[in-house]
């Protein structure tokens, strides 16, 4: 008898595991249907939440501008309320009513939006969409009890009651679910738009060009033989600068970690050009905090050395410097305009506009407006001028 | 093997020297930094084979190539390059010898012992597979084994001869073998004027435009006093450029 219930409970308590089981899956499924692949990690960004914020003018009013075209289309399909005089006054209490919904919601979801978007997607729709029709059914409540105060109706109760609770409950289920669905919709949409902007910055990066990289390996087994502490040097140096073109993130970096890459990258291209690169540096002091977007500086050397240096067979020289003046960082790179040939080949083909207009682009997003670069041509050097905020906030 | 090794970068060119000695028996008979030393070099030094860059400044290594083949027996060149997509194609297609930076040794000697001619036509086949085919920054002037470089902005004006085409410089005149049309193509309309049938004149260097006597119309020059005929068939073309 005692074995025969354990062996039913242990059956009860498999089925209760399975049914566990299935129910997660089904909800992983759900999720994955309604978010996309994206709905497991609600801390990836933490702007990440799909309500909009309902407590901004703009939002509520939109609120009020659906809610009062809903009211409409009601009052144009329904019969006369019994104790509104005319279809005008029929209009007045409907949209008071739905107004009062509305508002009542949005308020709602304005409250509780930073606790509904720190949940998972799957349960913050529920929740948001059950509350939703709480609202409904308290505001549906404190309407007859307003109604049978201003002497309109007999009863806070009347025998219509249950009718229009349901008939409110299955409007506002409808409508909600409609919102919701939209919601999650122009997430979706705005996630996907901002993964693509973070794609197109990593192809802006400053790349690896392979002519550098294969002349700078030929450069470096030329040394193996005559001068094996420049070849482990220029090793170390190239394997640093490789390490950070690899990376993906877009990194804020203090000025002096941005300096030392650079140095590093003239450092590689002064074995490849010997005597032809001259680079005068001048660094102005910087408070601790000031940082910059991770190569920010090495691109304006690499396309000073491309455009006014290889060009030229008696080389050139480039000038370099940065201060930081009124909480803003200044950086000023210089190289000469090799006097153009008539009919010449183009020097280097990839070295014309591109990698500035690229690197514009990348300040762009980082800074918005906030960030400056601007070519100078003043008496044959090109100055190539950038300022940026020192604390790097973002646009 | 007499070899000439032409790069820009020093530690490029020293590492092809040190390879040749490895692997023996051939001349290193000199080294030059860019494509004009590499044609001055060649006709001074008569190597049997180029090791040669190809990305250089100011004359590159398919343009100094160009002006070799003029030479009555002109070196075998093998190419040098770090990376070239476009051209390294056209060098497949074509069968010209290239290596690849870093260089190696056993490919190095390989190439050296297959080193054949090239031809001019290979050449442009390669120059036309490139991004923007480019026109050549000198032009080449063979006499009795040399080759003179006359700078492409040097040139006043180009005038088709029977057979040949002179060249006109401030101080000089010279006869290659091109056409007009040619020339015109390569050029391009920026540079050049076509003033008539058979001749090709530098923008730069053109003073003005007046009637003659005989009530045609005529280009005055600078550097020079001679002035040269506007063909019927071409005034209204030189009328619009020098309105701009």
């Amino acid at each position: 008898m005692e074995s025969g219930s354990k062996i039913a409970l242990s059956l009860l308590g498999r089925g209760i595991a399975r049914t566990r089981s299935t129910l997660r899956a089904l909800r992983g499924r759900i999720e994955e249907r309604l978010f996309g692949a994206a709905a497991e990690d609600p801390a990836a960004a933490p702007d990440s939440g799909f309500l909009p914020d309902f407590c901004q003018g703009w939002t509520v009013f939109s609120v009020a501008v659906v809610a009062e075209i809903l009211a409409i289309i009601i009052v144009l399909v329904s019969p006369q309320i019994p104790f509104a005089e005319s279809r005008l006054g029929n209009l007045f209490l409907v949209s008071l009513f739905i107004q009062w919904i509305a508002l009542t919601s949005a308020a709602a979801l304005c409250g509780a939006r930073r606790f509904l978007n720190r949940l998972s997607k799957l349960r913050a729709v529920a929740l948001a969409y059950l509350m939703l029709l709480c609202v409904t059914w308290l505001v549906g409540e404190a309407a007859l009890w307003a109604l049978w105060l201003a002497g309109s109706i007999g009863s806070p109760q009347p025998e219509w009651n249950a009718y229009f609770h349901v008939q409110n409950l299955t409007v506002a289920a409808l409508i909600n679910a409609m919102a919701l669905r939209y919601f999650i919709g122009r997430h979706q949409l705005r996630q996907r738009t901002l993964s693509e902007a973070r794609a197109k910055v990593q192809a802006l990066r400053s790349r690896i060009r392979p002519h550098f990289l294969f002349n700078t390996m030929n450069t470096i087994a030329a040394l193996t033989r005559s001068a094996p502490a420049q070849a482990e040097t220029a090793i170390e140096n190239m394997a640093d600068l490789v390490r950070i073109m690899l990376t993906d993130d877009e990194n804020l970096v203090p000025v002096g970690n941005e300096i030392a890459i650079a140095r590093k990258y003239l450092a590689i291209e002064s074995l490849r050009l010997d005597n032809r690169l001259a680079v005068d540096w001048d660094v102005g002091k910087f408070p601790r905090k000031a940082v910059l977007p991770v190569l920010t500086l090495q691109p304006l050397l690499e396309h000073a050395i491309q455009c006014g240096v290889e060009p030229a067979p008696e080389g050139g020289r480039i000038t370099v410097r940065l201060w930081e003046a009124d909480e803003r960082i200044h950086i000023e790179v210089t190289h000469p305009l090799p006097r153009p040939r008539r009919g010449a080949r183009t020097p280097v083909p990839e070295a014309d506009e591109t990698a500035l207009d690229n690197l514009r682009q990348r300040l762009e997003t980082h800074y918005g407006t906030a960030a400056v670069l601007e070519t100078n041509d003043e008496a044959g050097r090109l100055k190539v001028a950038v300022t940026l905020p020192t604390r790097g906030e973002e646009p | 093997m007499r070899v000439l090794i032409v790069d820009d970068e020093k530690l490029a060119r020293e590492r092809l020297r040190e390879l040749l000695t490895e692997i023996g028996g051939h001349t290193i008979v000199g080294e030059a930094m860019n494509g004009n030393e590499a044609v001055e070099r060649t006709t001074e030094l008569n190597p049997d084979v180029l090791l040669m860059d190809i990305r250089m400044p100011g004359m590159d290594g398919l343009e100094a190539a160009m002006h070799l083949m003029g030479l009555e027996n002109p070196p075998s060149v093998i190419f040098t390059t770090a990376y070239d997509q476009h051209a390294l194609n056209a060098f497949e297609v074509n069968a010209v010898d290239y290596l690849l930076k870093p260089i190696r040794k056993d490919r190095l000697a390989a190439a050296l012992d297959k080193a054949h001619k090239l031809t001019l036509k290979q050449l442009k086949q390669i120059n036309e597979a490139q991004d923007s085919p480019n026109a050549r920054t000198h032009i080449s002037v063979h006499l009795r084994g040399n080759i003179r470089l006359v700078p492409i902005q040097d040139v006043i004006y180009f005038m088709a001869d029977s057979k040949y085409v002179t060249v006109r410089t401030p101080a000089e005149e010279h006869l290659i073998e091109d056409s007009l049309v040619n020339l015109e193509k390569e050029f391009g309309e920026k540079m050049f004027l076509r003033i008539h049938r058979n001749a090709l004149v530098a923008t730069g260097f053109i003073k003005g435009i007046e009637k003659s006597p005989a009530g045609t119309w005529q280009v005055s020059l600078k550097n020079t006093d001679k002035k040269l005929d506007v063909s019927r068939r071409h005034a209204a073309s030189v009328r619009r450029w020098a309105r701009g």
